[in-house]
């Protein structure tokens, strides 16, 4: 990691967000583009946040029978993401998607169909793992192929990827605005609270949920985004629990999966994790949403999560609580008719050479950066 | 398990209720957080077509613990609280209904509750205000069902009821179309207390049903939980038989042992008056319970849920009021 940086230095790119899109396009761009490139992260590591902070989930599809789209390129993702981070998979645990009998949007016989069309792997759980489900409130229970990262090995990986690369990282340094200047892009940045300024020819925005506090700041338009503060309970499962990850489907449900860095579980509820949300560019003035999210309060709804988990699965019950990972979440507002993860990828945002990139799933990676690569493409060829 | 330690959940059907849900919601939320850390309120929206959504949904920006579910068209009031039994987490779920219950008496009926029984019934202390006839009628109903069908269902009894987890386990899986939450809750079991408290009008001019739907709902009531009816018209069967029976004996000895028989045309028409009435009266109480067959074997889904909202507050954070709460419609229709 680079502690200093050469302010006269000039970048080909200079990408704003140390999470996993941003760490992987900067890699991807000076490795196989053969860029110069200056990665810049306000908090004092890589990939702590949402990056981390999330279900762990490398999704195969599974989760979005009402969005086809997000469903397919999961599907088809998930294996290259699998193949490029092997040591950070988790796979000893057995996945189970269950559907829910009241209150679904989608029936048992819709989602094996759906399953088959994105062809992903759904066979019917066996009958101990059935039994733990209660018959009354879940239609069928499937067993699916379904695998986790490890976040913290993630980082190890992507810090080996972006030193492979040559990547210039700076920690603990805030992109505080971007200008145009007479030859390409200038970025303000602040480090350790003292300002200097970076020259680059492009700037990829990949702040997730502080995209819109950068565009604020350079004087640009809110790009319409949907932040939610979110809880997930990490608990301690009971012994039959241990190597199970268990999603009931699709609807006001919850998901058990394990979150490998902590040893422990993640339980969360599609009621019950979202404590508050907020539009921004709605009430006028912009909120960061960090700091909002550090105002306030963290009162668990682990109690709630609890209650209502164990209807579908006694065992859960047993569950302990030993702590919450609390995050802000960030979406699409048009997400929320269709339930998709669309990466939203934004081109000469009000400056030529300014990007934005809010990212998704973490396996959809790959499709942002072939996005990225044909931008870089087309600009040698205009030049 | 203390009383701040126990989950506690509210149930209420709603339609069309924009005048009053306010109030209701109001008070409900108060008296559950006065009382317990954990709760939730349910309610059910049945179709409503006035602007009780919109009054909930702006009460889901101000109080905590609301949820709502929307049946995508008018169900009935027991297929509405049946949704929200389905959907309630609480370990003890209170059923009431907005106009005439009182949330003040919430925490006492869970506290009965949770001393042991596991449903608390609310049996109102008065009937003021009813007709004659609907009060002579409620009690022959009340007589017929106690005395003959030897079910439960005591006198003057509510929907205003306190259920354990066990209970409300129970009774949703009863998935019977025909369902009155005040039977089932007997049917189930678990031991139940009664419990009296004065009824409150939140109308000026309570929404009461008339005659005619009172005795449908009566007749309803009966046949989906006894099939008495249907017994006793069999016994009447046996009885007319055996007269029709022994009836042909006298004729056929009549005419063996006299030798001039004047055709009795008063015996005739009257046998064959009888009978036939008999014959409808079987046909009207058999038809009753093939449609409630019909219905029952077609196994529909009991609702539709069209969405279910829930609160998401920022609460306390007087330096930030700029916080916007509203689900993306609402910021749609904004725009």
């Amino acid at each position: 990691m680079h502690a200093q940086m050469d302010i006269t230095a000039r970048y080909d790119d200079v990408v704003v967000g140390g999470g996993f899109y941003g760490c992987m396009l900067a890699a991807h761009l000076s490795r196989s583009c053969g860029r110069r490139v200056l990665l810049l992260e306000a908090a004092g590591e890589l990939l702590g946040r949402a990056s981390f902070a999330n279900q762990a989930r490398v999704h195969n599809g599974y989760h979005y029978p009402r969005s086809f789209l997000t469903a397919y390129r999961s599907r088809v993702n998930c294996e290259r993401f699998v193949r490029e981070f092997e040591a950070c998979v988790v796979d000893d645990f057995e996945k189970h998607y269950a559907i829910g009998r009241n209150f679904s949007n989608v029936s048992a016989a819709q989602f094996e169909l759906f399953c088959r069309r994105i062809g992903a792997v759904l066979e019917p759980a066996s009958p101990e793992v059935e039994g733990l489900f209660e018959p009354r409130l879940v239609e069928r229970v499937y067993r699916a192929s379904e695998v986790a990262f490890d976040a913290s090995k993630l980082r190890e990986a992507m810090i080996d990827r972006l030193q492979d690369g040559q990547v210039e990282v700076l920690l603990g340094a805030e992109a505080h605005r971007v200008r145009q200047a007479h030859d390409g892009l200038q970025v303000d940045v602040h480090v350790a609270a003292e300002p200097s300024v970076v020259a680059t020819k492009q700037v990829f925005n990949c702040t997730y949920s502080g995209l819109n506090r950068l565009l604020s700041r350079s004087g640009l338009r809110p790009i319409p985004l949907k932040h939610e503060w979110t809880e997930m309970a990490l608990v301690e499962v009971p012994e039959r629990l241990a190597n199970l990850g268990i999603t009931i489907m699709c609807g006001p449900f919850f998901s058990l999966m394990p979150f490998p860095p902590r040893g422990m579980h993640t339980l969360s509820h599609v009621r019950y994790t979202p404590h508050h949300e907020w539009l921004d560019g709605n009430s006028g003035r912009l909120l960061d949403p960090y700091a909002l999210a550090q105002s306030l309060p963290r009162k668990s709804h682990f109690r709630p999560m609890l209650q209502d988990a164990r209807r579908y699965v006694p065992a859960i019950g047993e569950c302990r609580h030993v702590d919450s990972l609390w995050e802000v979440k960030t979406v699409l507002p048009r997400s929320e008719v269709d339930d998709s993860r669309p990466i939203l990828f934004k081109k000469d945002y009000g400056m030529p050479g300014l990007f934005c990139i809010l990212g998704s799933k973490i396996d959809n990676v790959f499709d942002m950066l072939g996005f990225a690569e044909a931008t870089f493409v087309e600009s040698q060829r205009r030049a | 398990m203390t009383s701040a330690d126990c989950f506690a959940s509210v149930v209420a059907p709603l339609e069309n209720d924009e005048d009053i849900v306010r109030a209701f919601v109001v008070e409900v939320c108060s008296t559950l957080q006065e009382h317990y850390t954990n709760h939730e309120l349910v309610l059910v929206d049945d179709g409503s077509t006035d602007g009780t959504v919109a009054v909930v949904k702006s009460l889901m920006e101000t109080h905590e613990g609301l949820r709502l579910i929307r049946l995508s068209r008018r169900f009935g009031l027991e297929i509405a609280i049946s949704a929200g039994l389905d959907s309630v987490i609480g370990d003890f779920t209170v059923v009431m209904l907005p106009d005439t219950d009182p949330p003040g008496k919430i925490h006492e009926m869970i506290e009965r509750a949770r001393q042991g029984a596991g449903i608390v019934y609310g049996i109102r202390s008065n009937r003021d205000g009813q007709s004659l006839t609907t009060k002579l009628g409620t009690a022959g109903f009340y007589w017929y069902h106690s005395r003959v069908l030897k079910l439960r269902l005591p006198k003057d009894s509510t929907h205003f009821r306190t259920l354990s987890r066990q209970a409300v386990n129970a009774i949703t899986s009863i998935r019977d179309h025909g369902r009155y939450l005040r039977t089932l809750s007997h049917y189930v079991g678990y031991g139940s207390q009664s419990f009296t408290y004065d009824p409150i009008q939140r109308r000026e001019r309570p929404r009461s049903k008339g005659f005619i739907e009172q005795v449908e709902l009566a007749l309803d009531i009966i046949i989906s939980n006894s099939v008495h009816p249907l017994r006793s018209v069999v016994w009447i069967g046996y009885g007319l038989a055996f007269l029709n029976f022994s009836y042909t004996v006298y004729v056929v000895s009549m005419y063996l042992l006299k030798e001039t028989v004047a055709e009795g045309w008063a015996t005739t028409s009257l046998q064959i008056a009888t009978t036939s009435a008999f014959l409808f009266l079987l046909l009207a109480v058999i038809s009753q319970y093939l449609g409630r067959l019909v219905m029952e074997s077609k196994g529909r889904p009991l609702y539709y849920v069209m969405e279910e909202l829930q609160s998401r507050t920022v609460m306390a954070d007087e330096e930030r009021p700029n916080v916007v709460t509203e689900s993306l419609d609402d910021a749609r229709r904004k725009e």
